[in-house]
């Protein structure tokens, strides 16, 4: 994916917002509701932000009656963009406590 | 064989049937007050003192300056010593909740257990830690990941768990049956003062005393006293944990 793509799929309408709501898990439903995104437009963002690894599937929660629901979460803390001889974007990836154990426990796992 | 960490705690090993099965995480409830971080303390101490393994502290409660005073005051008068040869690694408040970020601490410490051979950890608190996920899914996964590392990383761990409810009532919570072990501290107040009681309520792979026995916090640390008159609550089988 270049850079000039990324920032497509950044700018594209409602990206933003999404990545910015969801600094908590999210479910599209949620999203769409919240941000009064159409649903469609939800899903569709959704799935782009991912491929872009921008956004990450959390988790499949259960709901009240008894559905699972994807929940979604963002996977980047900034994006810092450069113009200088070639164009760049770079991506801070979001450091948790979550991050750091599920990759030590990987690790272990691996053997 | 199950191989066993002893405490070097007088008494605590006996009703332990010789001390706590290796690599695994036991959970030291009590109240406020109640000799929790200072189970912790001796743990880690005796550790290096009697047994020759090092250990690594983790606080989220205190400065290494106020681990250092209440090692003293109870006569660890070599913690510093042992500090200072890094066979103590003690990670305190400042360290852990610097710039509010665990995260980066987490992956100091997790590289800091790769590279070096400790034997014994303390965790004060459990109750702390939880605070850094957000639902009880999430608290409980990571929980268990931790324990795992831990445990590859051949590090026989203790965690102090702050406990609200007032003995015989006792919160049971998924740390509880997570764990492999659980003792419960508890004080009673009387007249002259307060008495201090030991419970081992569960310890994976091991026959222990399930008894309630008395015990002291002096110059020197804890002492069980395993010999006095024990009461039980309740027999082995009926144990809920």
């Amino acid at each position: 994916m270049s850079s000039v793509d990324l920032l497509q799929t950044l700018g594209n309408k409602y990206s933003a917002e999404i990545l910015d709501a969801t600094d908590e898990p999210r479910s599209a439903q949620e999203l769409s509701d919240e941000l009064e995104i159409p649903i469609a437009t939800c899903y569709r963002r959704i799935d782009e932000l991912t491929e872009n690894n921008l956004l990450e599937l959390h988790d499949n929660i259960l709901s009240d009656d008894r559905r699972r629901i994807k929940v979604y979460r963002r996977n980047v803390d900034s994006v810092r963009i450069d113009f200088g001889e070639e164009l760049g974007v770079t991506i801070e990836e979001r450091q948790e406590v979550t991050n750091t154990l599920d990759e030590a426990w990987r690790t272990l796992s691996e053997g | 064989m199950i191989e066993l960490t002893k405490t070097g705690i007088d008494g605590l090993d006996d009703i332990l049937n010789g001390g706590i099965v290796k690599n695994s995480t036991t959970l030291v409830s009590g109240n406020p007050g109640a000799g929790k971080s200072i189970l912790g303390l001796q743990y880690i101490y005796n550790g290096v003192e009697m047994f020759d393994e090092d250990g690594i502290f983790l606080s989220f409660e205190e400065s290494e300056k106020d681990l250092r005073q209440a090692a003293e005051s109870i006569g660890f008068d070599n913690w510093q010593q042992y500090v200072d040869e890094g066979r103590i690694t003690v990670y305190d408040k400042q360290v852990l909740l610097r710039e509010n970020d665990f995260s980066s601490s987490l992956e100091l410490l997790l590289g800091e257990l790769d590279d070096e051979n400790y034997e014994r950890l303390v965790l004060d608190s459990l109750t702390m830690f939880k605070l850094f996920f957000d639902t009880e899914r999430e608290q409980r996964t990571y929980l268990l990941k931790f324990t795992d590392i831990l445990a590859d990383n051949e590090l026989t761990t203790l965690m102090t768990n702050e406990q609200g409810q007032i003995f015989p009532e006792t919160e049971i919570n998924l740390e509880n049956f997570l764990t492999d072990g659980n003792i419960y501290l508890i004080q009673t107040p009387t007249d002259s003062g307060v008495s201090r009681y030991v419970w081992v309520a569960k310890m994976r792979k091991q026959n222990i005393e399930t008894d309630i026995f008395p015990m002291e916090i002096t110059d020197g640390g804890i002492t069980v006293h395993h010999n006095a008159s024990a009461f039980s609550m309740m027999s082995e089988n009926d144990s809920p944990l």
